[in-house]
């Protein structure tokens, strides 16, 4: 198994570290000093704030791991190619190991979102907002890590596969621009309730809420009053994701086309 | 019964409107190849495709008897083209390891190579971090050290010092395994007596000769009855003869200006 090498290439990943958590650092440091004057200074109320803070935030920082996961499969189209025929590693070792490796580093940067977010919302609120469930929330970020891992891989081996690699950026960040989209939504905009449930992005900004907060997830984070989700259906749908994007990843990658860096040069 | 190491059986290779390598056939069973054509003759695809990285158009191609399409972790082959150790981004020590692990083989002696071309100030940088001799050497030593039977060489000393050079052509003349060599170079074909040769231009392949033969062998214009190869190429047609024609091979420094030489 190769995930102990795969794991470093992600973890030394400078840019990760830089958007994925640097960046949602910043994120958090506005949701404390500058967005927060509105909230009630009441424990439930702060420890609500909190929660959808660092369900929002984290989503937002696991895809950027997509990002990366993108960028690795790319550049080494042909290196995997090449390591499929004439080498002893399979398409599934390879799966594993970048599952394996993608949410261990999104367990990381949950840690880190976790500390950060009860470190400075309990200083500023003066509230020990400890989260309910620990465990649980680094639980749901590594197998949030894993739907980042394989939507990356279905997204960007069709276009390796079968398209061309013009929109090779544009795919690589897909992932990102959905986080951002059903984050953001799921803070301000009541969605449909089947949307709520079928996806993946709300499934997981919901259940780290919960897993942080005790509290059951509300349809709108700033609304708690708007209906509530069921965790265990989003929980179920979540894994399915998995389940299917593994299931399409890995006949995907039996066919790795090899690529030229070159061919995605735009001008 | 052994099994054939390489059989290349009317190989095209196209990209996009560009036919790159034309109808090219070229067995390797045992011996020692090299190929000598000018810089785009094709010899780069010619490897790339057995790799399965070039697509190809239509042909055969089997390593050890396997259809390149059937191949699946077959380690009987290896080669020095950088990009098959781009994986991940990783320190050249880290290559080093992977690659060894994905073989099953241990990493000392690759490790002990390193360092007797002295290049263990790369193991701690990137691929693309190093100079372009370096990353040669560097993916040199890798292909040699995969205990592989057939390793597949493209230009293995471009941009490689002097020193470098002598000391890598000795391990490859001891090595146990078979090889499929590229240059661009006609002076490294004095190094490498007892190898079999081939003249690779605009994608086709021509040959095989023995490089022991290169004082004997002679370039002349046109199509003659006791031609060892017959080249149909761009600037004309050309017939490879022994011990007479018009321009000796071991004269030219390349083959492009070779057949230049001849045309004119």
């Amino acid at each position: 198994m190769i995930i102990k090498y795969l794991l470093k290439s992600i973890i030394t990943n400078r840019s990760l570290w830089g958007w994925g958590v640097i960046f949602m650092l910043f994120w958090l440091l506005l949701g404390v000093f500058v967005f927060s004057t509105s909230v009630p200074k009441q424990m439930i109320a702060t420890l609500s704030y909190a929660s959808s803070y660092y369900g929002t935030i984290t989503l937002f920082s696991f895809s950027t791991i997509a990002i990366s996961i993108s960028y690795t499969l790319y550049y080494g189209s042909s290196a995997l190619a090449y390591s499929f025929r004439y080498t002893k590693l399979t398409p599934l070792a390879y799966f594993l190991s970048l599952l394996g490796a993608a949410s261990i580093m999104a367990t990381i940067m949950s840690a880190i979102m976790l500390s950060a977010t009860y470190a400075l919302f309990s200083w500023k609120f003066n509230f020990n907002l400890f989260p309910h469930q620990p465990l649980a929330s680094l639980a749901i970020s590594a197998i949030s890590g894993a739907f980042m891992m394989v939507l990356a891989m279905a997204l960007v081996l069709a276009v390796i596969n079968y398209a061309g690699v013009k929109n090779i950026t544009f795919v690589g960040f897909i992932p990102l621009m959905l986080s951002y989209i059903f984050g953001f939504g799921q803070l301000y905009i009541t969605l449909p309730e089947y949307l709520e449930y079928a996806s993946p992005f709300t499934a997981i900004s919901s259940l780290l809420y919960a897993t942080y907060g005790g509290f059951s997830i509300p349809k709108v984070f700033i609304n708690p009053s708007a209906g509530t989700l069921n965790p265990s259906i989003l929980l179920l749908s979540l894994i399915a994701w998995i389940l299917i994007l593994s299931a399409l990843d890995t006949q995907l990658l039996r066919r790795i086309r090899p690529r030229a860096i070159e061919e995605a040069r735009q001008v | 019964m052994l099994k054939c190491m390489l059989e290349v059986n009317q190989l095209r290779v196209v990209y996009g409107s560009n036919v790159v390598l034309k109808d090219v056939n070229l067995v390797v069973n045992g011996e020692k190849v090299v190929l000598v054509g000018p810089n785009g003759s094709g010899k780069s695809t010619l490897f790339k495709a057995i790799l399965g990285l070039a697509p190809v158009a239509s042909g055969l191609i089997k390593v050890f008897d396997n259809s390149l399409s059937n191949i699946k972790n077959l380690i009987e082959i290896s080669t020095n083209i950088a990009e098959v150790y781009r994986i991940a981004n990783l320190k050249v020590a880290d290559i080093i390891n992977v690659y060894c692990e994905l073989r099953g083989i241990g990493n000392a002696q690759t490790f002990q190579m390193i360092k007797e071309f002295e290049l263990d100030d790369t193991l701690g940088r990137k691929l693309h971090e190093l100079s372009t001799g370096q990353q040669k050497m560097v993916c040199n030593i890798l292909a040699l050290n995969q205990s592989a039977k057939l390793l597949l060489l493209d230009e293995p000393f471009d941009n490689v010092d002097q020193s470098r050079r002598r000391r890598f052509i000795e391990l490859l003349k001891r090595s146990d395994a078979e090889l499929l060599m590229s240059t661009h170079e006609f002076e490294l074909l004095r190094l490498l007596p007892g190898w079999k040769l081939c003249f690779m231009l605009e994608g086709k392949l021509f040959g095989m000769f023995e490089v022991s033969q290169l004082e004997r062998l002679y370039i002349s214009k046109g199509r003659l009855e006791n031609a060892l190869a017959v080249m149909e190429t761009s600037l004309g047609i050309f017939s490879v003869t022994l011990d007479k024609g018009d321009l000796q091979v071991k004269t030219a420094t390349n083959l492009s200006s070779l057949l230049e030489a001849v045309a004119e």
